[in-house]
């Protein structure tokens, strides 16, 4: 048998090399020698509609049919004219060229190289040279549509990519998410099909992904890159066709003196990756993705480009108790519905999806209360709770201790402008609420850390005011090198008479996250953490779990408002908790699993949430804690159980891979256990992580040809962060 | 011998050494993975208020990659399986289910599509479909049938 296939290949050999013969004389392309510096640019091409400029991307790898080009131009003069001759080529995975599918023509410019696609046709209005260009890219839409029932957020995001090339493209998007989402449920939509995806172990997910891609079917695929970070690739779109992702997730709002805030980030800032860092987000301008082949990357439009890319945000709020009052960072319209709901929409459809979108709402007077929901899985018989105890008013301050406060101040690149000064006045403002007997210190890092003085001083006028001068000539640039910032603040040792407070100021714009982690970890000791994110797109997730590992708050000071009251309040609130020592009595419920671990320090203002799973029967429980020597205590009644309760065990979940992940960065995970446990957590709630993915495969049509070419969706940089100082 | 039938020598040595290379492939190889749509059908002479149906491959060569829902507006939604019964991805069977809500003269009889199962083959499977349950709005269980549609033995591909 294994000869005649042998002949039969022979034959099939011979036979395809006389046709050959009979039809030409063939000429074998030159192959590029290894490491060759890339042929020179091609012609630019015009190929425009009316009104816009479209223009082709001239440095980076050429495309295939660009190089057969030129080796048939160039071959051509040093061969015989009688000749003819083949050229046997297959392009490169990702480096066919795009154009636009407009075939009208104006002028020209080049463009940055853009990674993985070769040539790329983008286009600007022709009448106004030197305003904001537009830039096509797939992503036309994004769509949030979220219901707030309770402090439980429910959220369905849907995202549009079309294609609007003449050739087929797959679509990459790095976009964020809430710190604490939970995504449970995706989704393909193509016309009026909807394909609901598979929830796999990631490499699986990625394999069967990139099979579908290669084989011409439309696909989708979501990965987690970080805890809110997440990459979205669309396989296949056919030009002028569009896919749409829709995307749902949970997660608790957070609550801080009286407001629940429901955010939804638009964006991810650029980050900064140390040297050496394994895993890191690059942040690459527009078409830079040949210089980070194998990270993460995120590209940045220029200041003077725009996507087509625009925002929809509805948000049904439904608290369950009236809604007093309602704010938020963008322009919105608010309908007020009965029994106190509101339907809140963004005013502005188009607009710039390049900071993060905070609706915040007040409840009626006191009716914020303690308590407990519960859901018991019908198949499986496990309960699931999600306590939240708001500490009451009366339940007291502890005296302060003399503190040493500790200002950690980011002055790297992407803190220039607005975010550093806001930093400033926010150090100022706490500065000036130190007492005699308290000491400070302030560090700034960025490549490096320098401090203010060798060690903490006293807080005397002398001493502020330096601090004052100090902070003035203080300027932003460079890299964001935390970990120096983290050993400067916490390696050194405690004060036996003061408690040590940090604050970290920054925009949170790193790629090692887990390292950070790590370090704080290491270094805590008895000091507490009070991050502050500063700036319009914070790394939310960075803050909380930063103020989390060091059991203290995170508040967060966006580009508009008052670095002034937000540090006061933020300072009254941090420097003096409600209770210590908190211990809970779970009364009739046997409870486990609890998240967080350890219970952290009440702070007034500041609910403690605690998710959990029990058995037995939800009773009134008691939250007990320490204030200035004495034992206090209140009671959270329970609910009941809830009718979106099923949610109640996705938020645990989600917790649970949460302090698997932390376990994971503090102290490695050498034989893949916490890995394992993850997964496990994972695939039995449904949850995306960073070991599983949701990946959407249509069968039922395969597209023609390859699977085009792929095109990395740039995004904007955030409000306030300037392109030159962080992307450049 | 010139330069050009040097070249061309050479060139024919490599193709004669790929195809035959390509001819003597490992039998025991694994099939390059291919993806097929299965629909699944219900043959019911009752109204039909809610349904669960179990496939499952004995050769374990399939891998569920996508659900779609059936053709009957009164099960809009896309249905849901059943996260246990994947297994991650490791057990060789699918169970899918839905229910309506809507009134009983809206409710679909006789042959219905209740959803397309798009499937990931690796290998050639060896499928069994089993009706777990259809019933009507009542929760009276009702004396259907199930049946795949186009499977992968008839209908592998549908043309671009």
């Amino acid at each position: 048998m294994k000869e005649r296939m042998t002949h039969a290949a022979t034959f099939a050999t011979l036979l395809f090399a006389a046709a050959c013969l009979a039809s030409c004389s063939v000429r074998p392309p030159a192959a590029p020698a290894p490491h060759a510096e890339p042929p020179p640019p091609p012609e630019t091409v015009q190929d425009i509609e009316a009104g816009v400029t479209v223009y082709r991307q001239a440095p980076g790898p050429a495309p295939a049919a660009m190089v057969a080009r030129e080796f048939l131009e160039r071959e051509a003069l040093e061969s015989a004219p009688a000749d003819e001759i083949w050229v046997i080529a297959k392009a490169a995975r990702g480096q066919e060229s795009l154009r636009t599918r407009s075939e009208h023509a104006s002028t020209v410019r080049r463009e940055p190289a853009h990674p993985g696609t070769g040539a790329m046709v983008v286009r600007r209005p022709v009448d106004t040279p030197d305003a904001i260009q537009r830039v096509p890219l797939p992503l036309e839409h994004t769509a949030v549509d979220a219901a707030i029932a309770g402090y439980v957020g429910t959220v369905q995001v849907k995202q549009r990519f079309g294609n609007p090339f003449d050739t087929k493209i797959e679509a990459v998007y790095l976009f964020p998410l809430p710190e604490k989402a939970a995504v449970s449920a995706f989704l393909m939509v193509i016309g009026d099909r909807t394909i609901r995806g598979i929830l796999r172990e990631k490499e699986e997910a990625e394999a069967i992904y990139r099979h579908a891609r290669e084989h011409g079917y439309r696909a989708s695929l979501l990965v987690q890159r970080r805890p809110n970070i997440f990459e979205q690739k669309v396989a296949n779109i056919e030009p002028g066709a569009a896919i749409d992702v829709d995307i749902t997730y949970f997660h608790t709002l957070a609550y801080r003196d009286g407001w629940y805030s429901f955010v939804f980030p638009t964006v991810v800032g650029p980050r900064y990756n140390p040297a050496g860092h394994t895993d890191p987000i690059g942040a690459l301008p527009r078409g830079g993705r040949t210089t980070f082949p194998e990270t993460t990357g995120i590209e940045y439009l220029a200041p003077t480009e725009r996507s087509g890319h625009d925002l929809g945000i509805t948000v049904r709020v439904d608290p369950g108790v009236p809604i007093e009052e309602l704010k938020s960072t963008h322009e919105i319209v608010v309908e007020h519905g009965e029994s106190g709901t509101a339907t809140v929409r963004l005013a502005d459809a188009t607009t710039i999806p390049n900071r993060d979108f905070v609706l915040d709402f007040r409840v009626a007077g006191e009716t914020v209360r303690s308590s407990l929901l519960t859901y018991r899985d019908p198949e499986t018989g496990d309960g699931y709770f999600t306590l939240q105890v708001i500490p009451p008013r009366d339940a007291g301050a502890i005296a302060r201790r003399p503190m040493e406060m500790v200002f950690v101040l980011d002055c790297s690149g992407s803190m220039s402008g607005r975010p550093l000064d806001q930093a400033k006045e926010a150090v100022v403002t706490a500065l000036a609420r130190l007492e005699p007997h308290d000491t400070f210190q302030i560090i700034r890092f960025s490549d490096d850390a320098s401090t203010f003085g060798p060690a903490p001083v006293p807080a005397t006028e002398v001493n502020l005011a330096a601090a004052r001068r100090y902070l003035a000539a203080l300027d932003a640039d460079g890299g964001t090198e935390m970990l120096r910032g983290i050993r400067a603040a916490l390696g050194f040792p405690d004060s036996p008479t003061h408690l040590r407070f940090v604050s970290f100021m920054t925009d949170g714009y790193i790629g090692n996250e887990a390292d950070i982690l790590a370090a704080v970890h290491r270094h805590i000791g008895d000091a507490r953490i009070f991050s502050f994110g500063v700036g319009s797109s914070v790394n939310r997730y960075l803050m909380e779990r930063m103020a989390k590992e060091g059991r203290g708050v995170a508040a967060y000071l966006g580009p508009h408002d008052s670095a002034e009251e937000v540090m006061a309040n933020f300072f009254d609130r941090a420097s003096r908790p409600a209770l210590t020592d908190v211990e809970i009595d779970w009364g009739g419920m046997t409870v486990r699993d609890t998240y967080p671990t350890r219970l952290p320090d009440l702070f007034a203002g500041r609910p403690l949430v605690v998710a959990g799973r029990f058995e037995g029967e939800p009773t009134a429980l008691t939250l007990s804690g320490t204030a200035d020597d004495e034992r206090r205590a209140f009671v959270a009644e329970p609910h009941g159980e809830d009718a979106a309760g099923p949610v109640i065990a996705k938020v645990w979940a989600r917790l649970n891979i949460s302090d698997l992940t932390d376990r994971q960065a503090i102290a490695g995970d050498p034989r893949g256990e916490l890995r394992d446990a993850i997964m496990r957590v994972a695939l039995r709630h449904q949850l995306a992580s960073s070991y599983t993915s949701f990946v959407a495969v249509d069968s039922s049509m395969r597209t023609d040809g390859t699977h085009g070419v792929t095109v990395h969706q740039a995004v904007p940089v955030p409000d306030g962060v300037r392109y030159d100082t962080t992307v450049e | 011998m010139t330069v050009r039938s040097r070249l061309l020598a050479t060139w024919l040595a490599l193709m004669a050494l790929a195809l035959a290379t390509s001819a003597i492939a490992d039998p025991n190889e694994t099939r390059a993975p291919r993806f097929v749509p299965v629909e699944v059908y219900l043959e019911s002479p009752e109204p039909v208020a809610a349904w669960q149906f179990e496939l499952e491959d004995r050769a374990g060569a399939m891998k569920l990659v996508g659900i779609e829902r059936g053709g009957h507006d009164a099960f809009p939604r896309t249905p849901y399986y059943d996260r246990d019964a994947l297994a991650g991805g490791t057990a060789p069977r699918i169970v899918v289910a839905d229910y309506s809500l809507v009134i009983g003269s809206a409710l679909p009889r006789g042959r219905v599509r209740l959803a397309t199962l798009h499937l990931m083959l690796e290998g050639d499977p060896d499928f069994e479909l089993r009706l777990v349950t259809a019933t009507t709005p009542g929760g009276v269980p009702i004396a259907a049938s199930i049946a795949l549609g186009d499977s992968p033995a008839d209908s592998p591909e549908r043309a671009p």
